[in-house]
């Protein structure tokens, strides 16, 4: 690699660092200021609702399958109901996971055949 | 004679390891890709490794790689890198009010991706102050060593390995939409929260099918945040509330 291209590395790196560092410490500067001023609002309402709101994106971002065939898609929806049922029966993070990679895995299997 | 001390409950940082398992299932079939893409773009094993340490920001790393061997200006390629990561900007306020003022935290930010920011944003509340810590370094330590490791493996054997077992680089990466489904699944607390998440949901789904995957996440959660305050305003507007 050039020393340019590792220059471009170094400063993608360095920027995407910033971007996850910087926002912290403003928080934190805020969160310190509402210790001493009991009227001021740290956390931004529109910041309490984005929070959610980019899992959700992050979530229908990742369900779309590749490639985008109907083979897929069934399996997706046969992942995501089966991960929804377990959920609603144990409430837990790891089982319900499991279930829906194993039912998801098992559509393709029996539908590629 | 002393009894040795028996912790009933795991240590945190084992805890966070154990809880980002799921992510691993979903970053490793990816970085594998990662690794393959790279030294088919001219990078060596050693430099696809080395982004994928440095940077750790997956979509990003495609379009790096990418841009670098259809010859694109640098600044550009590091402009349009960072114009894709600009969403992690808002993850770490959202977390700061469970954090504590130790100097780690700043650090570990680094492992802060989106996955590592849907799994910490719903945990870390629910944990003791005591153990938060300790639960993100093992989960953002996980997430991250998968991400290399996946890298490496991809670069080395990327073709051999996905020739070799088709089926489990199909299945596992649902993984990353199983573990945010749960994790998203006890926030349809009303009618409000219900359409703001569910049209994120299906905005991100439709605009990453149309091919905008790198706007979809931004452009959804704006769309959802739009429509929380919409529903807010008709319900004010009629004379009741829906929290």
């Amino acid at each position: 690699m050039s020393s340019a291209l590792w220059l471009a590395v170094l400063a993608t790196a360095a920027g995407t660092l910033l971007m996850r560092i910087l926002p912290l410490l403003w928080m934190r500067h805020r969160l310190e200021r509402r210790e001493r001023d009991d009227d001021f609002d740290a956390m931004p309402q529109w910041l309490g609702i984005l929070g959610p709101v980019l899992i959700a994106a992050v979530l229908g971002s990742s369900l779309v399958p590749s490639p985008s065939i109907l083979l897929y898609w069934s399996a997706t929806a046969c992942g995501v109901a089966i991960t929804l049922l377990v959920w609603w029966r144990l409430r837990s993070l790891g089982w319900p996971v499991a279930a829906g990679v194993s039912a998801y895995g098992l559509v393709i299997i029996i539908l590629g055949l | 004679m002393t009894q040795p001390i028996v912790h009933a409950a795991p240590r945190a940082w084992l805890t966070g390891l154990r809880e980002a398992i799921p992510l691993m299932s979903g970053y490793v079939p990816v970085a594998i890709s990662f690794g393959l893409v790279a030294t088919q773009a001219g990078f060596s094993t050693w430099e696809a490794t080395l982004i994928s340490t440095l940077v750790y920001a997956g979509a990003s790393q495609f379009l790096f790689v990418s841009m670098v061997a259809a010859g694109s200006p640098l600044w550009l390629v590091v402009l349009m890198t960072l114009l894709i990561n600009m969403r992690h900007v808002v993850y770490a306020p959202n977390l700061a009010p469970w954090l504590n003022q130790g100097r780690w935290w700043p650090w570990l930010m680094h492992g802060l991706t989106d996955q590592i920011f849907a799994l910490a944003h719903t945990r870390l509340p629910q944990l003791p102050e005591s153990q938060r810590l300790g639960w993100f370094a093992g989960a953002a330590l996980l997430a991250w060593v998968s991400w290399i490791g996946g890298t490496a493996v991809g670069a080395v054997a990327g073709e051999e390995l996905t020739r070799r077992w088709p089926l489990l680089g199909e299945v596992m990466p649902f993984a990353l939409p199983a573990l945010f489904l749960v994790l998203l699944a006890p926030r349809f607390t009303g009618l409000r929260w219900s359409l703001a998440l569910g049209s994120a949901v299906i905005v991100a789904a439709l605009l990453t099918e149309k091919g905008l995957s790198n706007a979809a996440i931004p452009l959804a959660a704006a769309c959802g945040a739009l429509c929380f305050y919409v529903v807010r305003f008709n319900a004010t507007a009629g004379g009741k509330r829906d929290e």
